[in-house]
């Protein structure tokens, strides 16, 4: 008897996690099913719960769009040298401040807690970023997201866990903290960076915000502004009905975009996974 | 004075490599924090920054007598980030309880798997396949809806279905990931304690209740606490991709509006007003669930 209702709780127990699952998985089970359907039968509404005549017309059309070309370029500049900048930048600054020698450490350390506070704002910093003559260009994209205070903090919390004795006997050696930096705790704190520079990586590749503000030159577009774009033309159509109809870009193309400016973040997640998974759970405060 | 001399000298390596990161935060973090002081001016771009007239609490006696709008935007942050709390954040807390008493690990793990993903996908993606489901002629849940003989509804133009449609939204991309701290907790329970409380003939919901929650409270209160230091913010891109003119009314919060009509219509010192009180009170918030938090576990929340 008792066996059996503590067997009802497990059952209840799965099914509303599996059911929760499911949900997630809902939006991608749509796009690759829509997208992957024949045009005409997608246009004409009947393609709603299951695929229906297998056809890759959409995705042959997405491949020609040379404003996708251009936007899938744009994210993957902006992805890798953001990317590789921001965590070159913060490592060195994240070991320096975590070294127990260097003067002034507190006031550093104060500097980019209060930066993770407080901020300007959308206007002031808007401003600077045309002050400082990189508005509407790539480097709008890439230079304010260089340096986030957040992840120095973890950086620095990480590197000033490392042992000291290991520096100690580097420093007997006659190693610099430069040689230092690059032999030792870099190579050993491979896990945190990877960590990092996945997640900024993945900010980099869904950012829309910055490129939404600093960005109106139409060949600068990443691809987060290309589907909405895309996106939104069809569905002001449908609220106004006021485009003319050769305009409007069909569900199939729209959800082609989708899933092909999806499909890196699938590629990688797996070893976020993997890395998150392994215990930098620090990093996930972040989310 | 000399040994401080040697001492930064000796620090020299280490201080060059904190000046890229350093210019950086102070350029694009520091100088738009000195930038708000043009919410007490009359911005003229050709003046500059600090170029521009004083014009003292102007903006701010406009915003909260004259502004037609400010007040109810600050009211539709307030509402999104109420529901969001009543009915968001308890999410991650209960999945993160049933996860507990999977006993399969491939199941635990493939539903994790699942529940992270929508996370790492953009608001725009996740938004526009969410306008897709819900568009009145194609969507799904108007075709549900005329499965069942009902009329197909326009949800996205509906001020009244708005926050709601942002609620379920948010628990679908972010729940699962917002389960990761309280398993992280989890696994600093005890496990002896479950052994003593089964021992002690604990049914499976009494050892949730009385070992499990008491395990994770510590991390409950942490996080609420940040997310009503969070009071004021609401993700842009959120509302952003899922909001139109129609609901503007219920929909639009401080940072769209910000957006809008301060780069749109290049009206800054306005906007500008606007941001500061609402990083003003975000730190307000952020210092009082910091104070409380050093009151009730005697340690500060960063």
């Amino acid at each position: 008897m008792i066996r059996k209702k503590l067997d009802f709780g497990r059952i209840i127990i799965g099914i509303v996690l599996i059911g929760f699952a499911f949900l997630c998985l809902i939006p991608f089970y749509y796009i690759l099913m829509v997208s992957f359907s024949d045009p005409a039968l997608v246009k004409e509404g009947e393609v709603i719960l299951f695929p229906k005549g297998f056809s890759t017309k959409a995705y042959e059309m997405i491949i020609r769009d040379q404003k996708f070309f251009r936007g899938f370029g744009v994210s993957v500049f902006r992805t890798v040298v953001g990317t590789a900048l921001a965590m070159i930048v913060q490592c060195m600054f994240a070991y320096a401040v975590s070294r127990k020698h260097l003067a002034g450490r507190k006031w550093f350390m104060k500097l980019v807690i209060f930066a993770v506070l407080f901020n300007g704002g959308i206007i002031p910093t808007y401003l600077t970023i045309c002050y400082t003559g990189i508005f509407d260009t790539i480097w709008a994209l890439i230079l304010p997201m260089a340096v986030n205070p957040w992840n120095t903090i973890i950086l620095i919390s990480f590197f000033s866990a490392l042992p000291e004795g290991l520096e100690e006997s580097a420093v007997i050696d006659g190693a610099s903290d430069v040689k230092i930096f690059f032999k030792i705790a870099m190579p050993l704190s491979k896990p945190a960076i990877a960590t990092i520079g996945l997640f900024t990586a993945v900010s980099h590749w869904n950012a829309l915000m910055d490129a939404v503000i600093y960005i109106n030159d139409s060949k600068l577009k990443p691809l987060q502004s290309y589907l909405i774009d895309l996106v939104m033309r069809s569905s002001t159509q449908e609220m106004f009905g006021s485009m003319a109809e050769q305009e409007i870009p069909t569900l199939s193309i729209q959800t082609a975009a989708i899933f092909a400016s999806t499909l890196p973040i699938l590629v990688v997640y797996p070893f976020v996974q993997k890395f998150f998974v392994k215990g930098v759970m620090i990093g996930a405060i972040k989310g | 004075m000399n040994q401080k001399k040697r001492r930064l000298y000796r620090n020299r390596y280490l201080f060059l490599m904190m000046l890229p990161a350093l210019v950086l935060l102070i350029v694009y973090r520091y100088i738009p924090m000195a930038g708000l002081v043009i919410a007490f001016k009359k911005f003229s771009f050709a003046k500059g920054i600090f170029g521009s007239d004083w014009v003292g609490l102007d903006n701010f006696i406009f915003l909260f007598t004259k502004h037609p709008q400010f007040l109810q935007l600050v009211w539709n942050t307030l509402a999104i980030n109420l529901l969001k709390l009543m009915f968001y954040f308890p999410v991650p807390v209960i999945l993160a309880l049933l996860l507990n008493e999977l006993k399969s690990a491939r199941l635990k793990k493939w539903i994790q798997t699942t529940i992270y993903l929508p996370h790492f996908v953009s608001w725009v993606v996740f938004g526009s396949i969410i306008i897709q489901f819900l568009m009145p002629s194609t969507g799904i849940v108007n075709a549900i809806i005329k499965m069942f003989g009902g009329e197909p509804i326009f949800f996205l133009a509906e001020p009244k279905y708005f926050r709601g449609i942002v609620v379920i939204t948010e628990i679908i991309k972010s729940a699962g990931w917002g389960t990761i701290l309280y398993l992280a907790a989890l696994t600093s329970i005890n496990p002896e304690l479950y052994e003593a409380a089964s021992i002690d003939g604990a049914s499976r919901w009494q050892k949730m209740r009385f070992v499990t929650l008491p395990g994770i409270s510590g991390t409950i209160v942490v996080l609420l606490l940040l997310e009503i230091g969070r009071m004021m913010d609401v993700g842009f891109e959120q509302i952003y991709v899922l909001a139109n003119t129609q609901v503007y009314l219920v929909g639009d919060v401080l940072s769209t509006y910000i957006y809008r009509i301060g780069v749109g219509q290049a009206q800054f010192s306005i906007t500008t007003a606007i941001g500061l009180f609402q990083s003003v009170v975000g730190l307000i918030l952020i210092a009082s669930a910091n104070f409380t938090c050093k009151k009730l576990f005697d340690k500060n929340l960063w």
